[in-house]
């Protein structure tokens, strides 16, 4: 059973199409992630989902109800910002309080304890937003959404005006808050590690359109064409007239081939037990290497284009600029594309 | 590095005097006696200032100036507010327009200004040529690109349009996200606006003189028609009025510095206990004429 719906959605600004016949359904309890570059739409169709913004064509269902045209206070969604939007005239507590003040309901003040014991800001009731950090904005953020008891929570990047510690910190806890309420969560982001965190399935956007839906592991495993190959994994894509006649063999068929940095391995080329049943053997010049943290990586230079291969950072393993390699590509790792 | 210190305090010392001569010349004339052949007054007197201040038209033209200001003002921030708020956050691609239609008045001269206005409603449907009511039009115009631009330049600083975004999300209705999540936040910034207009259409002479004129005397016209008569009298009439506009800067260089200090958090109290203070004033004003 879909919990929310989005059926064949289009919208465009003046003569630019933003979303392009968007359709993706999640199920109760899931935490989906919208992931893109910036400007592929990601944000439209969050605040097309909340209302603020109408759709030109198609559908929006939440718990089967069509909420394509009511205003965004009908809808039972909750928001977060990725600029806080908090209400800088009210403290800590009206700001959570705000919706449940809105609605009329009873045991706000219980409510709002709750929820700031939540999202770990005790002691902080009374201070005003310009008084917190960035984090701790945030979580009122956060806290101000969810205390409305959202059917869908939406994020839009809500955490990259973070700095990087804190930035995981939050993505741990949001986690544990959402598995917590059990709550239906649509995130967006650019940055394709924090998809593949946090998320149990992962939409990847490209100009408008949803190219790639799956598991974060199904989708940096099979990346379904060049654009997420290269979106999400810094795969090697390579031409496949090109492959071929890197690898003197013609066995494999299709427009390009795409091979992630982490399954190639070098081997100096003085060596000469090559496993070539299994592997494809390049020829190679190492180009330059750089570290980012415990991960090496390697930029090869061959005949024809030029390899990414990672290596986790042993003590003692290196090879130096210069060096003359084989690169060994594993066949069965090639995606075909 | 010591010596071109020296050399800016100097020039801003200069300044300081140039700017200051005059007003001390006003002020010590407003207060000499006989002043005719010395540096200085040979003697004071208040006796300007106590013939200012029981002259009944002095009054009434205190009392024009400010009915003219209050309501043209007061017009424009009722007018203005819900406008550009509704055309900021819901209508944006408006925006040009608005902009365009309230930076008009820039472009027109007053003499010129008054002249039309007076052909168009001397006759026809309106006819309010000579009356205050086209005066307070006339400011309402006037003070139009101040306003404009205080309203909009607050309604940003805050990020109004995302605040009302958040606000409707958790179920308020437009107009209780203007009233609990906007106004609040914008009204130190309308009062800024609201006294520069205030100070500066207090100074406002040409539109006064040319569609009313004696018919309805404001303080400026007063004040022109007494330049013949005494000098002295002028003088104290100058100076009463220039500390009025100054304690006015004085209240916005203070709220506009505060609010960049602090901003926005405790301007309710702020503004609450400024209230206060002026009515205290008033008090004791009201007590004094007793
Ligand atoms: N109000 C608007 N008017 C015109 N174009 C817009 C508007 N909002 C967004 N766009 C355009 O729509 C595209 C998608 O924007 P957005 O959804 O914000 O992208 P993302 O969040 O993925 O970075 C961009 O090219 C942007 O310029
Ligand atoms: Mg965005």
């Amino acid at each position: 059973m879909n919990y929310v719906t989005i059926d064949q959605v289009t919208k465009g600004y003046e003569n630019q199409v933003v979303l392009n016949d968007i359709s993706l359904t999640l199920k109760k309890g899931e935490f989906a992630t919208l992931l893109g570059q910036s400007g592929c739409g990601k944000s439209t169709l969050l605040r097309s989902i909340a209302g603020l913004e109408g759709v030109d064509v198609g559908r929006i269902l939440i718990d089967g109800k069509d909420i394509t045209n009511l205003s965004p206070r009908q809808r039972e969604v909750g928001m977060v910002f990725q600029s806080y939007a908090l209400f800088p005239n009210m403290s800590v507590f009206d700001n959570i309080a705000y919706g449940l003040k809105m609605k009329k309901v009873k045991n706000i003040k219980s409510k709002v304890k709750n929820m700031i014991d939540m999202v770990d800001l005790i002691g902080k009731e009374e201070s005003y937003p310009h008084q917190l950090s960035g984090g701790q904005q945030q979580r009122v953020a956060l806290a101000r959404a969810l205390v409305m008891e959202p059917k869908v929570l939406l994020l839009d990047e809500p955490l990259s005006a973070l700095d990087a510690k804190i930035r995981k910190s939050l993505q741990k806890e949001l986690k544990r808050i959402q598995k917590e309420l059990d709550i239906t969560t649509i995130f967006v982001t650019h940055d394709q590690e924090e998809a593949m965190t946090m998320s149990d399935r992962i939409f990847v956007m490209n100009k408008g359109k949803v190219v790639q839906s799956g598991s974060p592991s199904e989708i940096y495993t099979s990346p379904v064409n060049t654009f997420v190959a290269k979106f999400i994994g810094n795969y090697n894509v390579c031409n496949m007239e090109v492959f071929h006649k890197l690898v003197r063999s013609t066995e494999l068929k299709g427009n390009e081939v795409a091979i992630r940095p982490e399954v190639l391995q070098l081997v100096s080329a003085g060596e000469d037990s090559l496993d070539l049943q299994e592997n494809w053997g390049i020829k190679g010049v190492i180009k330059d290497v750089s570290m980012t943290g415990n991960v090496l990586r390697y930029e090869v230079e061959t005949d024809e284009s030029a390899f990414l291969v990672d290596y986790l950072h042993h003590r003692g393993e290196m090879f130096e600029q210069g060096a003359r390699v084989h690169i060994l590509v594993p066949k069965k790792e090639c995606i075909i594309l | 590095m010591k010596s071109s210190l020296t050399f800016h305090k100097v020039i801003v010392g200069l300044l300081v005097i140039y700017l200051l001569i005059p007003l001390v010349g006003t002020f010590l004339f407003s207060i000499a006696g006989k002043w005719d052949h010395t540096i200085l007054p040979e003697s004071y007197t208040m006796d300007w200032y106590i013939e200012l201040f029981q002259d009944e038209r002095f009054y009434d033209a205190f009392r024009r100036t400010l009915f003219l200001i209050v309501m043209s003002v007061g017009l424009s921030v009722v007018i203005m507010l819900p406008t550009i708020f509704i055309i900021t956050v819901y209508f944006s691609k408006w925006e040009g327009l608005l902009q365009a239609a309230a930076m008009l008045p820039y472009g027109i001269p007053p003499i010129v200004g008054a002249v039309g206005l007076i052909k168009v409603y001397s006759d026809g449907p309106i006819q309010i040529a000579g009356t205050p009511w086209i005066l307070i039009g006339a400011y309402f115009i006037t003070i139009l690109p101040f306003m404009y631009q205080g309203i909009r330049s607050s309604l940003r600083t805050i990020n109004a349009v995302q605040l009302v975004d958040a606000a409707e999300l958790l179920g308020a209705t437009k107009f209780q996200s203007f009233r609990t999540v906007v106004f609040p936040n914008i009204i130190s910034g309308i009062l800024v606006s609201t006294l520069l207009s205030v100070a500066l259409l207090f100074s406002e002479f040409a539109f006064a003189n040319l569609l009313v004129g004696g018919r309805f005397e404001t303080i400026q016209i007063y004040l022109a028609d007494k330049l013949n008569s005494s000098g002295h009298l002028t003088s104290a009439i100058v100076i009463t009025y220039y500390s009025m506009i100054l304690l006015l800067t004085g209240i916005v260089l203070k709220l506009t510095f505060r609010n960049e200090k602090n901003p926005v958090v405790s301007n309710k109290k702020r503004i609450l206990s400024f209230f206060k203070k002026q009515h205290c004033n008033k008090n004791t004003a009201i007590e004094g004429e007793k």
